[in-house]
């Protein structure tokens, strides 16, 4: 037993060594960059993933990958590892903006150019932080359905009722996001008097469940809310869960529609507004900010600049239904929807 | 008159018997036979981490680089601490599930007393807000002995739940995988209740030190310019280095030089004769499961310290590592053997494999299927030497 056992031993162990070593590149002449992302956990990361993978390969750069797992102990380790490699520049989309911080300086200290990509440190002064303007989509998107409302309010003369999802209030894209929304509303309550009433704000802290009891809530205090506006896609499922009893989950021209807009950007927000029952919804435009990200970090390397720090912001777009024909393919969740992300 | 370690450790004895029963049956080809005693050695593991290490390195001459090793060095010491703990509690034939939750418990303990600065928007839902903690930090912020402080507090809250899960299973005579479950799932709701699910940063200077502070470090090569380049010069010795060496030390004496390690393994191998022979088995048990919280916390200290905050889910994602590496070192899921020099190895192999297979550019998701593979394989290796080893004390 002992003898067979011990040949199955060596053998699985020298496999697992030496078969993939095999598939090894050994190209050294070439820039490699380091890229470590927390995990790949919603729709929204593995389409950043693929963005930022794709347009560096696409510059024939050599990209080191690493999945922290959501652990910024475990990324830590993988950027020190990246740095002992010596690799010539890091990519990272930190787990939280503290460890981003701490991920950072280590980088900095090793005189290895950073950037953060989409999830911003809590200290922005140190390094190449490409992040979205959440109230830039924001105010494109609200905008666009605002418009609409306007057209709604001269005819009628009866005051839009507004309701705002919010997310998690701890987190700067809420804040921003939240804050976009209330720039349209009070622009356009100043340029037209009483054409919104008083918004009606429905936590969600990012949680569907949440979500879903409070807007129960505040549906059946306020029946006749026809204004909406998520601050993420993602909620868009709980939201139908709410109004499609109701007789509001209807596409826009019939009666009862209700405007909405969200943000992000994702496969199903795409989906909807194809079949007309979303408007509008602020996009975080992941290509643009994989290329800014990948610009800025290169032009660092070329420099010789160790610690470029700089905050690039991406003003974001928003899709609507008038422009979805021709700029659907620049959104990140409509290229995932047209692969078939949603039939999976 | 034998020596002490042929008195004590019955692990020791228990290879020799493996040994023993593996020689009677050793192939009789020379090199196959050199495969066996590789195979049986308590070095084995050893052995295997140089075999790859040289071999990986003549395919990735980035693994014996300098600066490699000294990273990898540093992904050493934390993973020990808590190795070491969990070894002493494998070894009593119990397992310690809750060292995560314990270190993500007291991460945001001690970094909630000496937290320097906190974000009020943040922190406001903590039920700490506004008593124990404000605006200025915690309790001990702009305290001269403040880090002195919270690592005492750190070290004794750590110990003080091992000693609850002690307390638990010997006596309300509960299963340790039950009890430890338990306060895995408590502790770890504690530590993001304490905290609102919110990292605690703005540690003081003095504390980050001890999880990255270098005592001794290098500059290799020629040099050429008068400015060396600060990714040129490799921390070596580490206070990281020096604080799990010493408890690795300390672990190592206690399990082979005291009566207290012979009562371990004694209890490990069979409990209920040990107990007639008037083995004290609820103190020690009780002992073990506090020096595993304690060995936790040390280790929270040091992954809190290099990563600049105390995180309520530190730890998450790391008992497979943390069980794995002393699984592979020799410790035998079944009690009544193991050794820290054994877990040292293991620890070593793993922070090695991971190097080689990030090395190799694999898949995230390889990797960790890899690393469940390695440790399965030495789980299989543990089964069959300790049969064998029964095999030949029967016979």
């Amino acid at each position: 037993m002992l003898r067979k056992f011990g040949k199955l031993f060596i053998l699985v162990a020298l496999i697992a060594l030496l078969v993939p070593m095999t598939f090894v590149s050994t190209a050294q002449d070439q820039i490699t960059i380091c890229f470590s992302f927390q995990d790949l956990e919603t729709e929204f990361w593995v389409a950043g993933h693929k963005a930022i993978t794709e347009t560096l390969r696409a510059q024939g750069i050599e990209v080191l990958e690493y999945n922290a797992n959501e652990n910024p102990d475990r990324q830590l380790e993988q950027i020190r590892d990246c740095i002992a490699q010596g690799v010539d520049g890091i990519i990272i989309i930190p787990q939280d903006g503290d460890s981003a911080v701490t991920i950072i300086n280590e980088a900095q200290a090793a005189d290895t150019p950073i950037a953060v990509f989409n999830r911003p440190p809590n200290d922005r002064s140190r390094g190449i932080t490409v992040v979205a303007d959440n109230v830039s989509a924001t105010e494109q998107a609200v905008e666009f359905i605002a418009q609409k409302a306007l057209t709604k309010f001269e005819t009628t003369g009866e005051p839009i009722i507004p309701l705002i999802v919010v997310g998690a209030l701890q987190d700067t894209n809420a804040i921003g996001r939240r804050e976009g929304f209330f720039n349209v509303i009070n622009r356009y309550n100043e340029n037209y008097p009483g054409m919104f009433a008083t918004p009606i704000e429905v936590a969600s802290e990012w949680d569907a469940a949440t979500a879903l009891a409070n807007l129960e809530a505040a549906i059946t205090a306020n029946p006749n809310v026809d204004f909406l506006y998520t601050s993420s896609d993602f909620l868009f499922p709980t939201i139908r869960s709410v109004l499609e009893p109701r007789g509001k989950w209807v596409p826009m021209g019939q009666p009862g529609h209700v405007l909405m807009a969200g943000l992000d950007g994702d496969a199903t927000a795409c989906m909807l507004i194809e079949q007309g029952l979303v408007d509008a919804t602020g996009v975080q435009n992941l290509f643009f900010e994989a290329e800014l990200t990948m610009n800025r970090l290169l032009q660092a390397i070329e420099e010789g600049d160790p610690q470029p720090n700089e905050v690039l912001l991406d003003p974001g777009f928003a899709l609507t239904a008038g422009n979805f024909i021709w700029q659907s393919n620049d959104m990140w969740g409509c290229v995932l929807y047209r692969e078939g992300f949603l039939d999976q | 008159m034998s020596t002490i370690d042929e008195r004590v450790e019955p692990a020791a004895g228990l290879m020799t018997a493996a040994t023993r029963g593996a020689r009677s049956r050793q192939p009789s080809a020379p090199w196959m036979a050199f495969l066996w005693r590789l195979l049986l050695s308590d070095y084995f593991v050893l052995y295997l981490t140089i075999i790859f290490f040289v071999v990986a390195s003549f395919f990735f001459p980035t693994l014996s680089a300098p600066g490699n090793i000294s990273n990898q060095l540093s992904n050493i010491w934390p993973l020990l601490a808590v190795a070491v703990g969990q070894t002493f509690v494998l070894i009593l034939g119990g397992i310690d599930l809750s060292v995560t939750s314990i270190m993500a418990v007291t991460s945001v303990g001690g970094a909630l007393l000496m937290t320097q600065v906190l974000d009020g928007p943040t922190f406001d839902k903590s039920p700490l807000w506004g008593t124990l903690i404000n605006e200025n930090g915690g309790l001990l912020s702009g305290n001269p002995q403040a880090v002195l402080i919270a690592v005492a507090f750190m070290l004794l809250l750590g110990t003080l739940i091992g000693l609850w899960n002690g307390f638990a299973i010997t006596r309300f005579k509960m299963a340790p995988f039950m009890v430890t479950l338990v306060s895995m799932i408590v502790f770890s709701a504690l530590a993001l209740w304490l905290t609102a699910s919110r990292n605690v940063s703005g540690l003081p200077a003095d504390f980050v030190l001890l999880g990255k502070g270098d005592i001794v470090s290098v500059f290799l090569g020629p040099k050429l310019n008068p400015d060396i380049a600060r990714r040129d010069v490799l921390p070596f010795i580490t206070y990281p280095f020096a604080i799990a060496v010493t408890l690795a030390v300390v672990a190592h004496y206690i399990l082979g030089r005291t009566v207290f390690g012979r009562h371990m393994y004694s209890i490990g191998t069979n409990r209920r004769a040990s107990e007639i022979s008037g083995v004290p088995s609820q103190r020690v048990i009780m002992l073990v499961y506090a020096f595993s919280g304690f060995c936790a916390a040390v280790s929270a200290i040091l992954y809190s310290a290099r990563l600049e905050i105390g995180r309520p889910s530190l730890g998450d994602g790391l008992l497979m590592d943390i069980i794995g590496a002393a699984v592979i070192g020799g410790t035998s899921l079944f009690g009544g053997k193991g050794t820290i020099k054994g877990t040292f190895f293991g620890v070593a192999f793993f922070i090695l494999l991971l190097n080689i297979l990030n090395a190799m550019r694999l898949s995230p998701f390889v990797i960790d299927a890899v690393k469940g593979v390695v440790i399965l394989t030495a789980a299989l290796l543990d089964i069959t030497r300790t049969r064998l080893a029964n095999r030949e004390q029967r016979a």
